[in-house]
């Protein structure tokens, strides 16, 4: 049974996860701040160039949430549909008839479409789709931001295909034989039944996948769109304060991530249904997970 | 005028093959208005499937399923209009886990009936109390102990007012505490007259509820009768080797 001692304000307040993060970071920036104090007074790092330049990062740090967001939004969008091809296609295909000639080559398509963007650099097809775009619409302005966006929701969709096929492969068929038992019909029981118990079991690797794809936006920097990494180049060589561009960027990113994956934690924990989902000490081992080094390059 | 002799349910040479293992190997049976039918047999006797072929949750590969004398299984007919008529209780409860237990029941209402909010809720609440979980409206399936969803279960197939209640096994999954509480629902229902199609070894509940009793065997009906005299004097072999083994 639970210890007397536990139960005391304070220690109801410490076990509250979201406190500990956040003492974590406190913590860590302390640390971080320290390191960075002695920096500037030995003169290797400048707080005053920092000081002065944070705004004019802001609008490329804005630029790079904007890519990120669109495109997520287009691969949330895209990815639903074919994450249901990936997942309910095999069994359609096995059925029969006119749902066979249906399903078999919009499983073949979605199929290595997922694996082809999921097996090939980022960098490539953002390359590759620059290219076409740039080339087909000349002289158009911003084109290459839009170049971007483009592939970075080719790119993302890939994954969340995947995600999505994960996550309604995990709903259970005694579910949906049971929505079937009451009589309702299969967009019905995808709409009540398999998509909103999808959902709540991939929260966390469509974070991921958001986390991923903001830090994967740096790579427009070499199309030359003008987002964060672009704006800490800029500044960094110009000014000739490479360091301190760069330590000002990262803060960008973390502040805008940091705040975001913590809003991802509390939603779950707000939606999250009993018994539905992931156990407490899986969560846990997730939620570090979620820290992990994501590689998109 | 209703013509009381009409069966509600009835099943005409059934087959159902998976690959090369034939399930059902040419079911008759039929259940008539307000009866109980309770079947029996050995695990892989096609019991499960003969039950969902009714609901046309599985399609037969030949054979005739009818509603109350309208043949089912016909590309004309939308399988979501014939199971939207027929309940279905099965083994493993299958609530949906996302949703409490009085929007389990008005899922159906909801969605299939199209009925408005309101009118889904008091339905739902009345069939939640008629199984006596009207304080449990608000649980999700998780906080429920296993008799108790697969009550929830019953109360959300009820409340689409079906003409026929199947049940698959609906107390193999349940601890013994559990299982008394499910059969006296079964048998409220049973006395209020519904008809019911009910798989399950329960011996108590079949002798005291049911009407007749079917042991089915390797896709095949071996042996009909009312259940006291089945159980007492069976007529196959394969009868009663199972019965010995049944009560142990």
């Amino acid at each position: 049974m639970r210890d007397p001692g536990r139960d005391s304000g304070w220690r109801r307040v410490w076990d509250e996860p979201l406190f500990k993060t956040g003492v974590g970071i406190v913590g860590l920036l302390a640390v971080v701040g320290l390191l960075l104090t002695a920096l500037n007074d030995i003169g290797e790092i400048s707080f005053d160039f920092m000081a002065s330049h944070w705004s004019f990062l802001l609008r490329y740090a804005l630029t790079s949430l904007e890519a990120t967001v669109i495109s997520f939004a287009v691969g949330f969008g895209l990815a639903i549909p074919m994450g249901l091809v990936r997942a309910f296609g095999p069994g359609m295909i096995r059925r029969g008839g006119l749902a066979r000639g249906v399903a078999s080559p919009l499983y073949a398509i979605v199929t290595g479409y997922a694996e082809v963007i999921r097996g090939t650099p980022a960098l490539v097809q953002i390359f590759l789709i620059q290219f076409w775009v740039t080339s087909t619409f000349q002289g158009v302005p911003g084109i290459s931001l839009w170049a971007g966006i483009a592939a970075l929701s080719v790119n993302t969709t890939g994954y969340q295909t995947e995600v999505f096929r994960a996550g309604f492969q995990s709903v259970g068929q005694g579910q949906i034989e049971a929505a079937k038992s009451i009589g309702m019909r299969p967009t019905q029981t995808f709409a009540s039944i398999t998509f909103p118990q999808g959902l709540r079991l991939i929260t966390l690797p469509l974070a991921n996948e958001w986390i991923a794809l903001f830090k994967a936006s740096s790579l427009l920097w070499l199309i030359a769109v003008q987002e964060l990494l672009w704006g800490m180049d800029y500044i960094g060589t110009k000014l000739n304060h490479p360091i301190d561009a760069f330590i000002l960027g990262s803060f960008f990113y973390l502040a805008i991530l940091i705040p975001l994956s913590r809003a991802v934690t509390f939603l779950e924990r707000v939606k999250r249904i009993p018994g539905l989902g992931v156990a407490e000490p899986q969560r846990r081992a997730l939620f570090a997970a979620r820290f992990a080094r994501l590689d998109r390059v | 005028m209703i013509d009381r002799e009409k069966p509600m349910v009835e099943v005409r040479k059934v087959h159902k093959s998976f690959g090369d293992l034939e399930v059902l190997r040419g079911i008759d049976m039929q259940v008539k208005k307000g009866e109980v039918l309770v079947i029996v047999g050995p695990s892989g006797s096609g019991k499960s499937t003969l039950l969902r072929c009714i609901n046309l949750l599985i399609q037969p590969d030949s054979g005739d399923i009818f509603l109350e004398g309208v043949k089912v299984n016909d590309p004309d007919i939308r399988p979501e209009w014939v199971r939207q008529q027929i309940g279905m209780v099965f083994q493993s409860f299958n609530l949906f886990t996302h949703l409490t237990a009085i929007k389990n029941v008005m899922l159906g209402l909801t969605k299939v009936k199209r009925l408005d909010g309101l009118e889904a809720e008091k339905i739902a609440r009345y069939e939640l109390e008629r199984v006596g979980l009207a304080d449990k409206a608000d649980a999700y399936p998780a906080q429920l102990s296993g008799g108790q969803q697969q009550r929830v279960a019953i109360a959300r197939a009820l409340a689409l007012n079906p003409k026929v209640m199947l049940f698959d096994e609906p107390t193999s999954a349940l601890d013994p505490e559990f299982i008394h509480e499910v059969l006296d629902v079964m048998t409220k229902l049973a006395n209020e007259g519904m008809t019911m199609v009910v798989v399950s070894h329960e011996m108590g509940f079949a002798k005291s509820v049911a009407d007749e009793l079917i042991f089915m065997d390797n896709g095949v009906i071996v042996e009909v009768g009312v259940p006291e005299e089945v159980f007492a004097s069976p007529k196959t072999d394969r009868m009663r080797a199972f019965i010995g083994k049944i009560l142990g």
